[in-house]
């Protein structure tokens, strides 16, 4: 060791702060938030609707019964497809990419319970009951074809998700992103369909 | 000492004021709140109460929410840079 040896400070590069949420997952927080208060507005306006109901009876006497047994079955399917993704998204998140399958899981059972939706839609229409025919059908497709919109947009979401995990270039933060919103749609339909159809 | 510029400024303020009461009494008519928002039935009122503690309570829920969520991660991103280890100095 020389006698002029001198001592040199070692200096680190000064790091970028961790960010706490993405820009994505922040915006589509945002997002989640306007539409669960645009539910909260429907459901009010539904309850006191039907607190108001003629005679107290509710659904209107003459109006077609909503098929609650047939859209349980749907709602499983529903839930199901939100805890696939929830599984899928935990397992990216820990690094793990091989989550193709269940991505696509989760959307084929989306895309499921639209399906069948849109055959209850169908019968609901033959039997008279339309957006026009009373406040009843008025409601009933407005609160649940705003859902079903939602529920449209989400899983055009979840493709386009897949199509990137395909490529290689689907990041952790566009999942998270695209998952907030399918839970968002999955977790508000179970307040509908108690509200609505039961 | 006012100046010219700030005396016709609240002569302006003055006339504009008394032109706003002047309106406000030549077009009197009652206000209804809320029209809608009674009921005799029992049934219906629960139902407007109901509805308005859930709007006015789910958004600040939410702001809640996300605030205590934001302030959780913030402690858990401060915690992971003071855990880091200092590097050693290094002398020649």
């Amino acid at each position: 060791m020389t006698a002029d040896a001198r001592i040199i400070p070692f200096r680190p590069r000064p790091r970028r702060p961790e960010k706490m949420m993405s820009n994505g997952v922040l915006g589509m927080l945002l997002v989640v938030f306007v539409e669960v208060m645009l539910f909260a507005g429907f459901i009010s306006g539904f309850l006191i609707v039907k607190a108001r109901a003629v005679g107290s009876v509710w659904p209107p006497p003459n109006q077609p019964r909503l098929p609650f047994e047939r859209t349980a079955v749907n709602t499983s399917f529903l839930i199901l497809s939100g805890i696939v993704l929830l599984i899928a998204h935990r397992a990216y998140q820990r690094g793990n990419k091989a989550i193709g399958t269940l991505l696509l899981t989760a959307t084929l059972l989306g895309g499921a319970f639209v399906a069948m939706q849109g055959v209850e839609w169908v019968a609901l229409l033959r039997e008279g009951l339309t957006l026009t025919s009373s406040l009843y059908g008025s409601l009933f497709y407005t609160i649940i074809g705003a859902h079903a919109v939602h529920a449209v947009v989400a899983i055009g979401l979840l493709v386009w998700a897949w199509l990137r995990l395909q490529a290689g270039s689907l990041s952790r933060e566009n999942l998270s992103t695209v998952a907030l919103f399918w839970y968002f749609v999955v977790l508000v339909w179970p307040f509908l369909y108690f509200q609505v159809y039961l | 000492m006012r100046t010219a510029r700030e005396r016709n400024r609240l002569r302006g303020l003055a006339l504009g004021g008394a032109a706003a009461v002047l309106l406000v009494a030549a077009f009197p008519d009652v206000a209804h709140a809320c029209p809608v928002c009674f009921d005799r039935d029992d049934e219906a009122r629960l139902a407007f109460l109901a509805t308005t503690g859930l709007l006015t309570l789910l958004p600040l829920g939410l702001v809640a929410g996300t605030g205590w969520w934001i302030r959780k991660r913030a402690r858990e991103v401060g915690e992971g840079v003071e855990s880091e280890p200092t590097p050693p100095t290094r002398s020649s």
